[in-house]
């Protein structure tokens, strides 16, 4: 498998702290993977990074092959998508605008909507189950449907890659598995979906390959049955984990102890 | 009611508003006109037949040289205030947003007291409010400077960074108002405190320059506008060169408040409502935000305008004054209710 993206050594500082210190990694075309890791390992970072939203002081990340630097903007946009927990702003959209947006790098500042544009929307509305929901606005959402909201934007500037950002946070357990059914749809179509994920049992269940950062670069990769087996999982939480086969269930259910004295 | 439909309501009630209170405006004040012959008089300045007892000569001079322009200044500069805070709003992610914010009006008022304070208001024409607009546009410069000095600023950056100028400016207006003559500082304070009386064509086509094509290339950058409203990090991936962007519309921003402020002097408020009560009925989207602002800025300054002619017998009233008064209930309100349902 070619990567669609690739990062190699990417070292990115915020305000003065080197929060990435050489992350590595590599997503194909089709592939769910997860970045899991404790608190301020550099997962928000890694994914901002990632969409060209950051400046590395050192490394590079490659997109078709291209480093992001090198995209124009709007083509950039085009062809990666980022989807970040809702900011609460633009709360008296309604959520059809809200995701029309989405094809601001189709249509740049002036061309007008074309039945396409229509069409992409529609479609992303349709395939987050937001179809009903189009003419309110989005402060009348729950916070679950504003993720999809948000979520939909993305799939309607349709991506060849789709990052995201904690898409489960704050949902109850419907909306978290309507939202990761969504990203397996999207998977399926051919996009490459790399999502952080806060809760390790969640991530398992859904991920093809699970990628662990600490301390902002990448300790562990590979099937999350084996990253979460690893030292440096249980390093990096400051846990141990145990995996436990449940006759009739596909993955194995996760318990989690304190390890730290 | 769907959204498109009440978003036409609001705009045709608007756009029928916006004539009738003009020719309110127009035939009211301290010299009343017959609301017919003053149409009529308009009418055939564009070539229409008469079609009512034309103005008496004198009531055609105050009609000609000091009412028609002064109403139409109003509508110019509420209008251009209310697109200008309506842009902020969105830009700053906050209902509550006002060019005050970027330092407009104390920077204004610095320049207009200086003007003053070293005579060349009595000399020059028009020295006063060209002192403004290069006190707003200083004032708005050293924010942008100063608050980028570090870096690339956050909106809070901006924010308090405009406070501080803000501050500054004032603190200079004060002391120059302090060691002005008693007799100048009246023509001052009349500034400040908001007005249009005496305003005529030269102050229309100034203001008119400005705002006009401030307002027209603002519209213009109404998707962006749209997008920007998404928030940094969004904005960003959805390819928008989020600080050109940001700067662009700062200086159109600044452009349109630094001139109406220069004409008008303090008129509170305007920037702050028209946009804030108008979002509910036309949604958050700029192209039809901004057109519908511009419309309801113009209304409420012709109207507020004429509250300041006539509601008193022997004095022009502050029109800053009468804005606040109207304004600043309605803010205190829309903040109540802001915060009853959060």
């Amino acid at each position: 498998m070619t990567a669609l993206l690739e990062a190699q050594a990417l070292v990115v500082s915020r305000d003065g702290r080197i929060v990435l210190t050489g992350a590595s990694l590599s997503l194909a075309a089709g592939e769910a993977v997860a970045l899991v890791g404790p608190n301020a390992a550099g997962k928000s970072t890694f994914v901002r990074a990632l969409a060209g939203l950051l400046q590395s002081t050192s490394g590079v990340v490659r997109l078709e092959g291209r480093t992001l630097s090198a995209w124009p903007r709007e083509a950039l946009a085009r062809t990666l998508a980022l989807v970040t927990p809702e900011e609460g702003g633009a709360g008296s959209l309604t959520v059809r605008d809200r995701v029309a947006l989405g094809r601001y790098p189709h249509r740049g500042p002036f061309r007008s909507f074309t039945a396409g544009d229509d069409e992409a929307v529609e479609r992303s509305l349709r395939q987050t189950g937001i179809l009903p929901l189009a003419s309110r606005r989005i402060e009348t959402l729950s916070a679950g449907e504003r993720q999809l909201a948000a979520l939909a934007r993305g799939l309607a500037q349709e991506p060849r890659v789709l990052l995201l950002d904690e898409p489960g946070a704050h949902l109850d357990v419907g909306h978290q598995l309507q939202l990761f059914r969504v990203l397996d749809d999207v998977r399926e179509c051919g996009v490459a979906v790399l999502a952080v994920v806060h809760d390790l049992q969640r991530a398992a269940a859904w991920c093809d390959r699970m990628v662990l950062l600490a301390d902002g670069r990448v300790t562990a990769e590979g099937s999350p049955r084996d990253v979460l087996a690893s030292a440096a999982c249980a390093d990096g939480f400051g846990v141990e984990v145990r995996g436990h086969a449940v006759p009739g269930l596909p993955h194995l259910l996760y318990s989690f102890e304190d390890k730290r004295p | 009611m769907t959204e498109g439909r009440r978003r036409r309501n609001v705009l045709l009630a608007l756009a029928l508003a916006l004539p009738a209170a003009l020719a309110l405006a127009l035939a009211h004040g301290s010299v009343p006109l017959p609301v017919g012959s003053v149409l009529s008089s308009i009418g055939s300045a564009l070539g229409l037949p008469p079609f009512a007892p034309p103005l008496e000569p004198s009531a055609q001079a105050i009609f000609w040289t000091v009412r028609l322009p002064r109403v139409l200044v109003a509508g110019l500069v509420g209008g251009g205030l209310a697109v200008v805070g309506a842009v902020l709003q969105s830009v700053f992610r906050n209902p509550m947003a006002d060019s005050g914010l970027l330092g407009v009006g104390s920077g204004a008022a610095f320049g207009a007291v200086l003007a003053v304070r070293l005579g060349w208001s009595a000399h020059v024409f028009l020295a006063l409010p060209m002192a403004a607009f290069f006190g707003a546009m200083a004032a708005i410069m050293a924010v942008y400077l100063l608050a980028h000095a570090a870096g690339r600023p956050s909106l809070q950056g901006l924010l308090l960074t405009g406070i501080a100028v803000s501050a500054l400016a004032s603190a200079g207006t004060s002391v120059l108002l302090v060691a002005t003559e008693e007799f100048r500082v009246k023509t001052v304070l009349f500034w400040l405190a908001g007005g249009l009386e005496g305003r005529s064509w030269p102050h229309l086509q100034i203001g008119a320059a400005f705002i006009l094509p401030g307002v027209a290339l603002l519209l213009g950058l109404a998707r962006p506008l749209d997008v920007l409203a998404l928030g940094e990090d969004e904005a960003g991936s959805l390819g928008l060169p989020v600080h050109a962007t940001r700067l662009a519309v700062f200086a159109l921003a600044a452009l349109v408040a630094g001139a109406a402020t220069s004409i008008a002097g303090s008129v509170p408020f305007v920037g702050l409502i028209a946009p804030h009560a108008l979002r509910p009925h036309v949604g958050p989207l700029a192209r039809h935000l901004l057109p519908a602002a511009f419309l309801a800025g113009g209304l409420l300054v012709i109207l507020a305008d004429l509250g300041a002619r006539t509601l008193s017998q022997s004095l022009d009233l502050p029109l800053g004054s009468l804005t606040a008064f109207v304004g600043a209930p309605y803010f205190l309100l829309a903040l109540r209710a802001n915060e009853g349902r959060e």
